[in-house]
């Protein structure tokens, strides 16, 4: 999968570079409008990062324009302005979803699989981790053939991990990606230890293998042997 | 008390002292006036009787009503007019009434003769009441005059005061273009034109410039958090720290989430007070209301808290539809938050009022003073502290009241739709 990142903040540019190759993506970086430009001009991407704020130009102008050279491609909005209105106009202009900044990885990563799957017309949409199989156009998800009846967030809780497998988790993105923005003023940490420890149990009962690793502090690991 | 009705009474209460001073003038001058022409009117009658006694040379005492004369004989001496004033009883009036009296020993044709003449006098107290009569019917031709042509001059006088004040009134700060005030010919209200104009423009640059700054600053803090949350997950990631290291790690990045959620309370607090929610809109409340309690339910459950909702359906309130989101979030969250297991969350709506209340720990500090920014019961170190100060800066911009009380272990917030 190959990934064009438009940040002009290298720092924050680099962190998703590291992460994103990490995850086996193809990853390029522009750090100006300019220079995306000439990078959209001349090659092809299945998805791209835009920051909406760059020093030469207006991240939204990009957008219209490569979703008219590239109406195959993928695009996550970033944003330092949690405005509604960047927001509406940027999923107006055909953008896939918006994430504003400061994000967890993670949660970039879980998010651009996501595009990346709904844009696969044709393509698998399960995913197979060892012994669990996620359907994610109907939601359903075997483990060692046996069908597990989840909640929905205990399905997004479980996609969550498996998108993310052998990556520590902390609770409070675990909490965000699961609440969203609702969970701003709640101490959402013992939410977030109920879900796994019911998800755990499901996983366990239908003879699944139980991944989940406690880290010592508030975190969680999905360990797949690889 | 109007301006021009002070103006009008202070000058009458000082025409009062004026008036009187005026009057004892006047008497003055009235009196010495009448006295001249009285000893003028004598001394004519004077010259009358001396041709009088030249051409009939009395040789007896002629003693006429007001008028005396003795012959002296050839033995005495002239003397200067002399004038007088005594008291003669009055033929036709029959009382004694006060007289100048004219006393002269003059020579005529070698001989002498004693004259002495009276005339009525003018009264004094005839003078003061006069002038006393004269000056009260001026007085309140005066009050009239002052109280009609003030209410005239005033609405005439006054127009470009008014028209500022019109002008003042419906000054926005967020407007984009300076208010602009009509010139008038008065000095005082140009002044006050000039100032008022300049104090605005003020206002409205500084006003624009604390916004961006808040703006930016709120936007341009998000960005290096980014970099520093995602350095720390990359560390995270590496799989090489210790348990130590990774707890470490993730109270870090716990403390850096705070900081970047606070910044954007700020923010929101700023945008509230700046007054950028105002697309007034009427909501259904209720809508808003139960779709929150389905977004919330399951952490209820978690929690075991039960819930009873009292709230009737399609109340309309008109307020800004983003604001009321962030209310009722801001609620619900703050009531389930602060609740305790297997505690319980009731709330009731009507058209008029929006009551919640949940079971909690009881406050160690007075529940208003939860509306202030920073303010925390027990200083827990999760929160903000910024819940309830949003809650009521919304209800102060949307014209609500919001009453917050708690009683042992129960807490009920109420906001009134119509303050």
């Amino acid at each position: 999968m190959k990934v064009l990142v438009v940040e002009d903040h290298a720092e924050v540019a680099e962190n998703v570079h590291i992460y994103l190759e990490k995850e086996g993506y193809v990853c390029e970086v522009s750090y100006s409008f300019e220079q995306a430009m000439t990078k959209l001009g001349g090659f092809k991407y299945d998805l791209m990062i835009l920051d909406l704020m760059l020093p030469d130009g207006n991240g939204l102008e990009l957008l219209r324009w490569a979703k008219q050279t590239h109406p195959d491609m993928g695009v996550l909005i970033l944003s330092a302005k949690n405005s509604l209105h960047d927001k509406v106009k940027g999923l107006e202009l055909g953008a896939d979803d918006y994430l504003p900044k400061p994000f967890h990885l993670a949660e970039l990563n879980a998010r651009l699989k996501a595009i990346y799957r709904r844009r696969q017309l044709q393509g698998s949409r399960t995913i197979t981790c060892q012994d669990i199989h996620i359907d994610t156009e109907t939601m359903e998800v075997r483990a060692s053939d046996n069908m597990l009846d989840l909640t929905r967030k205990e399905y997004e809780l479980l996609l969550y991990f498996v998108v993310n497998k052998n990556r520590v988790l902390t609770k409070q993105s675990i909490a965000e990606h699961l609440w969203g923005d609702y969970i701003d003023t709640l101490d959402s940490f013992d939410f977030v230890y109920q879900h796994i420890k019911n998800l755990r149990k499901k996983l366990s009962q239908a003879g699944a293998k139980d991944s989940i690793q406690t880290m010592y502090g508030s975190g969680y690991k999905f360990s797949v042997y690889q | 008390m109007r301006l021009i009705l002070k103006f009008t009474l202070l000058f009458l209460l000082i025409s009062v002292g004026v008036f009187f001073l005026g009057g004892m003038i006047t008497y003055q001058v009235f009196k010495k006036e009448i006295d001249l022409e009285q000893e003028r009117f004598l001394k004519e009658r004077l010259q009358y009787i001396t041709r009088m006694i030249e051409r009939r040379q009395p040789t007896e005492d002629i003693i006429w009503d007001k008028i005396q004369i003795y012959p002296l004989g050839n033995l005495a001496k002239g003397t200067e007019i002399q004038y007088s004033d005594t008291v003669v009883m009055h033929s036709t009036l029959e009382r004694l009434e006060p007289h100048i009296k004219l006393d002269v020993t003059l020579e005529i044709k070698g001989k002498f003769y004693r004259i002495s003449m009276y005339d009525i006098m003018v009264e004094e107290d005839d003078i003061v009441e006069s002038v006393r009569e004269s000056m009260i019917w001026f007085y309140l031709l005066l009050t009239v005059i002052m109280f009609m042509v003030g209410g005239v001059a005033s609405m005439y006088l006054f127009k470009p005061f008014n028209g500022t004040l019109e002008r003042i009134k419906s000054f926005r700060i967020d407007q984009q273009h300076p208010i602009q005030l009509k010139k008038s010919g008065t000095v005082e209200f140009n002044k006050l034109n000039t100032f008022l104009e300049e104090m605005t423009g003020k206002i409205q640059k500084d006003y624009q410039s604390l916004r961006e700054f808040t703006e930016n600053a709120s936007h341009e803090m998000q960005t290096p958090l980014t970099n520093a949350i995602g350095k720390l997950e990359l560390l995270l990631s590496s799989g090489n720290l210790s348990e130590e290291d990774t707890s470490k790690v993730i109270d870090t990045l716990g403390s850096l989430k705070h900081l970047s959620k606070m910044g954007q309370s700020l923010n929101l607090l700023t945008k509230i007070d700046n007054r950028e929610f105002e697309n007034i809109e009427s909501v259904n409340f209720s809508g808003e209301l139960s779709a929150a309690i389905d977004n919330f339910k399951e952490l209820m459950d978690l929690k075991s808290i039960s819930l009873q909702c009292e709230n009737k359906q399609d109340v309309m309130v008109s307020m800004d539809a983003t604001l009321t989101t962030i209310l009722i979030n801001n609620l619900l969250s703050n009531s389930i938050r602060h609740n305790q297991e297997h505690g319980f969350i009731k709330t009731f709506l009507d058209d008029s009022r929006l009551v919640i209340c949940n079971s909690g720990p009881s406050l160690a500090v007075a529940p208003e003073t939860l509306f202030e920014r920073f303010r925390k019961d027990r200083q827990k170190g999760d929160g903000l502290g910024l819940g309830l100060a949003i809650v009521k800066r919304i209800c102060d911009a949307s014209g609500f009241s919001v009453n917050y009380t708690c009683e042992k272990e129960e807490h009920r917030l109420e906001i009134a739709f119509k303050a």
